[in-house]
Order: C-alpha cells, then structure tokens, then sequence
C-alpha cells in the first residue's frame, strides 16, 4: 500500500493537536484514504494499549520517573549552583546574626517588672538601703538613681500602706511620726517606682523586705 | 444527471465506510455515550436513502459525500443534546481498550509486542504516546536530535507491526 502526506497527521489527530480546521481537512481525508484509516485505526489501538496499560508496561520508566519526582530535595539543590548555595547561606547566617543583635540591644534597653503579677516593659529601680535586716530603725530610704527629671514615689509597707510620699532625689529621709509607727521585731516592706515628667511610669523597684531586730 | 445505485452496490459502499463512520462517531461523541451506536445506525440509514434516491451527484468523491453526511448528524445530535455548540466539542479522553480494540487477544498480542522493544524504542513511545510529549521534547529529555526522535518512533512502530 502507498504512503500518503497525510499519515504525519495521524498521531497529532489522535492526540488531540489538529486545530479545528486541519482536524476537518484530515477528517474528511481518512474517509477517502484506506491508507490512512487503516493506519490511523492500527496506531488508535496502539495508543488506547500504551493508555491503558503504561505503567505496567513502561514499569522501568515510569517507577524512575516517579522516583525522579519525588526526590524533591535533589530538584532543590539542581535548582542552585554549589557557588550560589555557599553564598545563600552566608546571607542566611548574616541575616540570623544581625537579627539576633537587634533582638539583644532591644532586650537591653527595655526591661521588663511586674507590677500586680502583670508584666510591663521598662527599667528596674535598683534598691540600695535598706534591703537586709536593721539594727535600728533606718532614717533614710535610698536607691539608685535614674538621672534627671525623674519622680519618685516611695511606698512602705507593714501589712498594708503605711506611708508614701514622692521626690525627685534619689532618696528619702523617714519623718518622725511614722518613724515612731513602726515597732522593732516586725517586717516592713518598700517599693520605688520612677515617672517622667508627663507622669508616665518608667521603672519599678522590687518589693524588699526588712525587719528591725527587737533588740533596739 | 443522477446516479442511482444498485442494492449491491450500496452493501458494498456501507461495508466499506461503517468502520470509518463509527470511528468517526466515537471520536466525536465517546464510548461513554451509550447512544453512539443508534447515531451510526441513523447515518448509515439516511446514507442508504441518500444512494437510492440518487442524491450523490458525483461532485465530490464517494468518502467526501459519507463524511458529510456523518458530520452533519454528528452536529446535530451534539446541538440537541448540548443546545447551543458553535463547534463539536473536544474529544473526550483516549477510551480504554476494548472500545477500539473488541478482542482481549489483540490487546494483550500488542502488550506481549511493546514489551519485547528494545529500551531505547519503549522509551521513545512512552513519552511520545503515554506522556504525549512532542517530538522536541523528548529531543530536549533524551538529548537527541527531532529528527532521531522521529526515526526511532517509526522505528518502534515497524518493530511492533513485525511483532504482531
């Protein structure tokens, strides 16, 4: 049987890759090519086998295709080079570092205290007098200070409020009369907390605890 | 002038374009519609008509004529059933075996066929038919030239009609 320049149109029409014209041009060609029909109708059978059954029959190919697949970490490093990888991940540990510093100079310069068990971001007060037990009866509160244009107010504690007042050094001279409130042998308590001149608060102490031994 | 024709003559025209026609039906409407086959035997009915009343006047050959006559009822029948259709749809899937292939011994003589190919042509038909890569992609996937592509599909599919 004689060849025809038709037959290259056999696989495209039975994949599905003629447009609509040629798909009717060759349509209307296999009603009068035996040729062509016969061929046509021996590679449809081929194909609708290939469909059907490729996995089986192409098991080789097709299991290495899948692996192939599925190996995705091996498509990620073919997606670089070796060069373009080593200078990714410098950029990665330099981008960590500079990360890491911003996180520890703002974990610095922000502290955080609880006031009431809640947590707020800010400075602490550090306490120096008195902190341990005295002796005698302390006449002066004093603290670290936080520099200038700063309020303090000054709480102490027994059981409940005794007394509080505010400054602006960084201590505080106990009057008289609540000197003479307090008793030797039970515990007090006292507190700092520093505000700017808006009144905003900006730091808290830590409740320390003393007591004045009964010997006095 | 019109030319009638023979009930012989017509047997022998209807023998030789049902397979063309059914295949042609199938391609356009699917297996899965179950009224394909009633669609064939309509168009074969009119065709016999057509031939006996000596509507082929012999402008065009006898295949145009039959392909004509298949197309328009194929139409028809998708416009009825879809309503509004500017053109046939697209083909449904590649059908499964048996719908183009009535024997299981074909199926599995052309299975028994493809696996006896050597590696390199089982290859070539696997992307070209199973993957329906073209020609140039599988150049590209294999590094080979179009043209050696080309060569070892005609090559694997001599290979399987000498099988079979």
């Amino acid at each position: 049987m004689k060849k025809c320049v038709f037959e290259n149109l056999i696989d495209d029409y039975l994949l599905n890759r003629l447009s609509e014209g040629q798909k009717e041009k060759f349509e209307e060609h296999y009603f009068n090519c035996a040729f062509c029909f016969k061929e046509m109708t021996e590679r449809a059978e081929l194909i609708s086998v290939v469909k059907s059954q490729g996995t089986h029959l192409f098991k080789g190919i097709y299991s290495r295709k899948e692996a192939k697949k599925s190996s995705w970490i091996e498509d990620l490093f073919a997606f670089l080079t070796p060069k373009q990888w080593a200078t990714a991940a410098i950029s990665a540990v330099l981008v960590v570092i500079v990360a890491l510093g911003i996180i520890s100079i703002r974990n610095t310069s922000t502290h955080r205290f609880f006031i009431n068990d809640e947590l707020v971001r800010g400075e602490s007060i550090t306490l120096i007098s008195p902190v341990i037990d005295m002796k005698s009866m302390p006449s002066q509160f004093r603290w670290k200070s936080l520099g200038k244009d700063v309020e303090y107010k000054i709480y102490l504690y027994n059981h409940e409020l005794l007394w509080s007042t505010t400054t602006k050094n960084n201590y505080i001279t106990l009057p008289e009369d609540i000197k003479n409130l307090m008793t030797s042998g039970e515990k007090y308590s006292w507190q700092v907390k520093a505000f700017s001149p808006n009144g905003t608060l900006i730091a808290v102490s830590s409740l320390v605890q003393f007591m004045i031994s009964s010997e006095q | 002038m019109k030319e009638k024709y023979s009930v012989p003559d017509i047997k022998d025209i209807i023998s030789k374009f049902k397979p063309i026609i059914s295949f042609r039906v199938m391609r356009s409407l699917g297996t899965q519609r179950p009224d394909w086959e009633d669609v064939v035997n309509e168009i074969v009915t009119n065709i016999i008509v057509k031939l006996k009343k000596g509507e082929f006047r012999g402008d065009s050959s006898i295949g145009t004529f039959i392909y004509t006559i298949t197309s328009r009822r194929i139409v028809d029948f998708i416009r009825q059933k879809n309503k509004v259709l500017k053109y046939a749809p697209e083909p449904e899937p590649f059908p499964a075996p048996y719908e183009y292939i009535e024997k299981k011994e074909r199926v599995d003589l052309i299975s028994e066929a493809i696996k006896k190919l050597r590696p390199k042509h089982k290859e070539v038909l696997y992307y070209y038919y199973y993957e329906e890569l073209t020609r140039e992609e599988i150049a590209e996937k294999l590094g080979l030239s179009p043209r050696k592509v080309t060569d070892l599909i005609i090559y694997a599919r001599n290979a399987l009609k000498k099988f079979i």
